[in-house]
């Protein structure tokens, strides 16, 4: 890892482009995110934020244009190079270890934390067993810290909707990543809920991980993000802090229609 | 389906120091020479069936190519021992080394895909070893097989009846089960249950799904071949037909109907496979259609096997008993069933 990345931009994107048959899904998207950001990816349906989202994670490779994570040059690296690297996502739709317990889903997630394979598991050695208790400690703080240690041994599966996205995020912070990619983690959630996703979100940032996050909730977006960003037909046409992209009139022309925005 | 299966946190030493007791013993209790080579080959195949459930229990993978590997171990170690005539307990390691070559290389090339494809792969190549070993007259002696296979041999001791083969193959089937409850109590059996539930997610944390896959697979191959090794050098005579369909059918029985992604469902499977097929031995041709019929009834009202009614049982039991119905403080991917 570049040692200068710490500080300053974690993720620069430059004239990053999809396209699809005959559809250009994301079209020459230029953005960057500051390390210790919370960065608000918003725009109507069909914009190209999952698209976008999917090429920095490194599942889907982009057609042209690049992208660089903390200083290395990530354009095309797959899905568990980017992994490895320090970003971790959720998907827009729930995604865990639907028959594993929440405390194994954690574990299991910890991959890029952990060293002691299989071999060291068969001959107990002293590595694996530190390493097993500590991951154990690790997992049971993080799902703490996702109010879901009363849950551990509760199969992901037989969780409640509100409990498995907490999940999710629990997951992705098992690997310690540096950049947290969020797709729409407030879908489907009540306000009280959303309420808590905020708070959760900037307790996220407080443990030092960047927040890159595609949010439909206006509210969730204007009250935890720094900044956003806003995709509309797969063009960027507005950034800067919620405040003000909220009250531009082609954002609100495009994305947000006449109604005032509550934030 | 339910894999994970929580142990008793200080029953569980003495459970499994019982089991083991008990396997121990059974070839005095079974008293004839009948039941000892029944008991013989329940071993081998709770041992064939626990390397298999590395690909489908853990991995999530269906293979049909499986029993090709465990001819590739087995004719690796005759032919050794029959036309060079190498020792066969260095036949053992190297039919392992063998049939994990093989399993490199087909891995490699069928992993590539998942799901149905995979498994049709798998038997397209499963199909192609079993024609090779059927045709190769010069080495394989075609469909005649090979025969006078020497026993398999410690020094003085050789393995040339069931009772000894009984102790060896248990000995295995114990290092196995071993291996598997290492495997998945460590960073690498979790992210084999991690890509088996969910591949994307996996990768998005940083496994490599293919390279993992692969190394599962390679794995059970090898096992496969050491347990194809023992069975030729006890049964004495081989032929193409232990690759055959019948015999992956089996161990896919065996794997299903025991309980897949646990240690003890395939040894309980086994158990009921060899127990079944000699009960049923009236039936003739019949046993199969019955297995069909268990194998389909365990697909649809069972999906966790034989053992899973173990499981059911004590959550049962324990919420009678108004304790928690998962013990906390219990990793649930550790002591796999036991």
């Amino acid at each position: 890892m570049n040692a200068a990345a710490n500080a300053g931009e974690i993720l620069a994107v430059s004239n990053l482009t999809r396209i699809f048959g005959g559809l250009t899904a994301v079209r020459d998207v230029t953005m960057t995110v500051q390390a210790g950001e919370v960065v608000g990816l918003i725009g109507p349906n069909g914009a190209g934020k999952t698209t976008l989202f999917n090429m920095l994670g490194g599942s889907l490779p982009p057609s042209s244009g690049s992208i660089r994570f903390a200083g290395t040059d990530c354009t095309g690296a797959p899905s568990h190079v980017m992994g490895q690297r320090g970003v971790s996502r959720t998907f827009q739709i729930t995604s865990l270890f639907p028959s594993l317990t929440a405390l194994d889903n954690v574990r299991s997630a910890a991959y890029r934390t952990t060293r002691a394979g299989w071999g060291a598991a068969i001959l107990r050695s002293p590595a694996y067993r530190r390493e097993e208790a500590e991951l154990r400690r690790k997992a049971l703080e993080i799902l703490a810290f996702c109010d879901l240690d009363h849950r551990a041994d509760t199969l992901a599966d037989a969780m409640s909707y509100g409990e498995q996205r907490r999940l999710e995020i629990a997951i992705a912070l098992a690997a310690e990543p540096r950049l947290l990619l969020l797709d729409e983690p407030a879908a489907g959630m009540n306000p009280e809920e959303g309420q808590r996703l905020v708070e959760m979100i900037r307790r996220i940032r407080a443990r030092g991980v960047t927040v890159l996050l595609v949010e439909h909730h206006m509210r969730v977006v204007a009250s935890v993000c720094d900044r956003l960003v806003v995709l509309d037909h797969g063009v960027k046409i507005a950034e800067g802090p919620p405040a003000k992209v909220l009250n531009d009139p082609e954002v609100i022309r495009v994305y947000l229609g006449r109604e005032p925005v509550d934030a | 389906m339910n894999t994970n299966s929580h142990g008793q946190s200080l029953g569980q030493p003495l459970a499994i120091a019982g089991g083991v007791a008990a396997l121990a013993v059974l070839p005095f209790l079974a008293g004839n020479a009948y039941l000892e080579h029944l008991l013989v080959l329940w071993m081998l195949y709770a041992l064939l069936a626990l390397s298999l459930n590395i690909v489908i229990g853990y991995l999530g993978e269906l293979t049909f190519g499986h029993a090709a590997f465990v001819g590739v171990g087995a004719y690796t170690s005759a032919i050794l021992s029959t036309q060079l005539g190498l020792p066969p307990l260095l036949g053992l390691p190297l039919a392992g080394l063998v049939a994990a070559g093989f399993g490199l290389v087909i891995g490699y090339a069928a992993l590539r895909v998942v799901g149905p494809q995979f498994a049709i792969l798998t038997l397209g190549f499963g199909a192609i070893l079993f024609t090779i070993t059927n045709h190769w007259v010069d080495l394989t002696r075609g469909p005649m097989g090979i025969t006078d296979i020497p026993p398999m041999a410690i020094g003085p001791l050789a393995f040339d009846s069931a009772r000894p083969t009984y102790y060896l193959v248990l000995a295995l089937v114990l290092a196995t089960a071993y291996l598997c409850h290492a495997l998945v109590s460590s960073r690498t059996g979790r992210a084999f249950l991690a890509v088996r539930e969910n591949a994307p997610l996996a990768a998005s944390l940083g496994i490599n799904v293919f390279h993992t896959k692969l190394m599962g697979f390679v794995a059970a191959t090898a096992i496969a071949g050491i347990g194809g090794a023992i069975y030729a050098h006890y049964i004495r005579v081989i032929t193409p037909d232990i690759m055959g369909v019948h015999n992956v059918a089996a161990l896919i029985i065996v794997v299903i109907i025991g309980g897949r992604g646990t240690i003890l469902g395939p040894i309980l499977g086994a158990l009921v496979y060899i127990g079944l097929l000699e009960s049923l031995r009236v039936a003739g041709p019949l046993r199969m259609v019955i297995f069909a019929a268990l194998l389909t009834g365990t697909v649809v009202f069972l999906p966790g096997g034989l053992i899973s009614l173990w499981q059911r049982w004590r959550n049962a039991h324990k919420s009678e008993n108004n304790l928690p119905a998962t013990p906390t403080g219990l990793p649930s991917t550790e002591g796999g069933a036991k």
